[in-house]
């Protein structure tokens, strides 16, 4: 039986934000930037989309006169990840092992 | 990376791309393991051959050079933490361990001066690095750090069997197993997958 994946996550650049996320405590939008290759304002849209689902925290804030934004994968993005996996793995052994 | 239709298959191979990334960005230790792996090295070899051959009777004043070391950590810590863009659960775990341990020696150093330090104090020092590189080299899953840790733990059995001055030398000796081969390969292995 195959579950229904959670459309919030599956999406390409969405995906990359949380597989991220999900492994380091905070992440800074650039190193985001850097890592998933994405551009600026794409990547703008997703965290926001990902922050309105309640799935990550975004803070704002200064270092050293450079606005920074610092993102962390919340409870609710945790679980909302493991349930993607597990929806991903009945699509991989759909025989149930 | 655009917005298309993609299969079970590639959301795997995104998740799993996206954890290696994270991996590459583990070990920049290995800059405070060479710098404390140092000068702990020169202040065992200096107090031996200041105490055995140059006959220096204030001879254990060279670990004053310990201070270069927490001054150096102090400063890298700090601006490292300015251009920092990610904090993993690893160098937050490593971070406490050190500072745990820093507290440790200090402490050690009270009760050991209080209590007495001949026949014990490099024994006790060479257990503690085991435990912080053993500890160490399990976090980062590198397994030149977990084999120094042992050995420095066979080497601090070893010590406690010697004189103090020759528990000096195992203590330098401790040193350059469990933290200065393991930093230099750290950083070998740090370089070939970031460049």
């Amino acid at each position: 039986m195959f579950k229904e994946l959670d459309p919030i996550l599956h999406s390409q650049l969405r995906l990359a934000v949380m597989s991220l996320l999900i492994s380091v405590k905070e992440a800074e939008f650039t190193f985001l930037k850097e890592k998933t290759n994405s551009t600026a304002g794409n990547l703008s849209v997703q965290i926001n989309k990902l922050k309105d689902a309640g799935y990550i925290d975004v803070t704002k804030q200064f270092s050293n006169n450079y606005p920074q934004t610092i993102c962390k994968v919340t409870k609710k993005g945790i679980e909302a990840f493991e349930a993607y996996v597990k929806a991903l793995q009945s699509y991989m052994n759909p025989n149930g092992q | 990376m655009e917005q298309e239709s993609f299969s079970p298959q590639d959301s795997l191979k995104i998740i799993q791309s996206m954890l290696e990334k994270t991996r590459e960005d583990f070990s920049r230790d290995d800059i405070y393991f060479l710098v404390w792996g140092w000068i702990t090295f020169i202040a065992c070899t200096g107090q031996f051959i200041l105490k055995n051959l140059v006959h220096y009777p204030r001879h254990y004043q060279v670990w004053w050079l310990m201070m270069v070391g927490i001054v150096f950590t102090i400063y890298f810590s700090i601006k490292e933490r300015k251009e920092s863009r990610v904090k993993t659960y690893i160098s937050e775990s490593m971070k406490f361990l050190w500072i745990g341990m820093g507290i440790t020696y200090f402490v050690l150093s009270i009760i050991l001066s209080k209590t007495g330090w001949s026949n014990t104090i490099f024994p006790f020092y060479i257990l503690l690095y085991g435990l912080g590189t053993f500890v160490s080299g399990c976090f980062l899953q590198f397994r030149p750090l977990v084999t120094g840790g042992i050995l420095a733990w066979v080497i601090a059995a070893v010590a406690a069997y010697l004189d103090y001055d020759y528990q000096m030398l195992m203590g330098a000796l401790a040193i350059l197993v469990s933290y200065i081969i393991p930093a230099y390969m750290l950083r070998k292995k740090t370089r070939s997958v970031t460049v």
